[in-house]
């Protein structure tokens, strides 16, 4: 698979090492120039340093051949521009966003999301105890 | 109307002074705290002022429900950051259907992406380059 990866902090590096591990083809777009230089250190040439929400830059990074793209910065709206930029412009099959704010995950997927992913909704899953009926 | 403005900068505080002025029910949302005082030290948003200041980020749901926007006729977002703009005005426009949303976005692609698809965008960028080249082109034309 082609996968896009949009942000490249904690989250974006290793979603994006255990990608390339696992044998994808990655792209990770960062916006900061000395992060993207470190993520490239670590990574080598997948990185990319530009604006994920930008369409002029999603262009150049081959997003019209890409099986999915993973928003994860810690905007939620940054995350929610890039993958409607992506799925609107370049007919990405498939959009994944990190949100941070739990109530996103319902107003992402009505904002043509398919998957939205909240670690604080994953914490209380696994804080709370199944129910049982 | 009644009227949600996102965003309490120079551009908000005045639509909420005017539109207040007007007569209409205006509810202005800002993140900083401080952004109410600053447009009042400015001389904008004045003692004077009859609607109400909400703090909170105004891309998220419960903070624009606070605000009122399941009852609002106008929604208007102008904070500094183009993808919180467009974010706030979707959920107002898709989500609890606004009938007039209007969104602030600087860059022209981002503005003109989105104008296609159904939102209605201001461009300052075009706008005010546009005005200024016609201005430029009306004096040497003299």
């Amino acid at each position: 698979m082609y996968v896009i990866v949009v942000g490249g902090g904690t989250v974006g590096y290793y979603l994006s090492r255990d990608l390339v591990e696992r044998g994808h083809e990655v792209t990770l777009i960062e916006r900061d120039g000395k992060r993207a230089d470190w993520l490239e250190t670590q990574l080598g040439s997948i990185v990319m340093r530009g604006d994920g929400c930008e369409v002029r830059f999603l262009a150049q990074t081959g997003i019209e051949r890409a099986d999915a793209i993973i928003a994860v910065t810690a905007d939620d709206e940054d995350n929610l521009i890039a993958l409607q930029m992506a799925k609107k412009h370049f007919k990405v099959k498939k959009t994944i966003a990190r949100v941070n704010n739990p109530t996103n995950v319902e107003i992402f997927k009505m904002l043509g999301v398919d998957e939205a992913v909240s670690a604080t909704e994953v914490l209380l899953g696994a804080l709370e105890p199944p129910l049982t009926t | 109307m009644k009227l949600v403005i996102v965003g309490c900068g120079r551009v908000g505080s005045q639509i909420a002074a005017d539109m207040d002025h007007a007569g209409h029910e205006v509810v202005i949302v800002d993140r900083d705290p401080n952004a109410f005082s600053r447009a009042s030290t400015r001389g904008v948003l004045t003692r004077e002022f009859k609607g109400d200041q909400v703090v909170g980020n105004g891309t998220d749901v419960d903070i624009l429900r606070r605000a009122g926007v399941e009852h609002a006729d106008g929604f208007v977002a102008v904070t500094e950051g183009d993808n919180r703009n467009i974010m706030a005005s979707q959920i107002a426009k898709n989500i609890f259907k606004v009938p007039h949303v209007v969104a602030r976005i600087y860059d022209p692609e981002r503005a003109e992406a989105y104008e296609k698809i159904g939102l209605h965008t201001i461009c300052p960028t075009l706008e005010g380059a546009r005005h200024i080249e016609k201005v430029l082109l009306e004096r040497e034309s003299r």
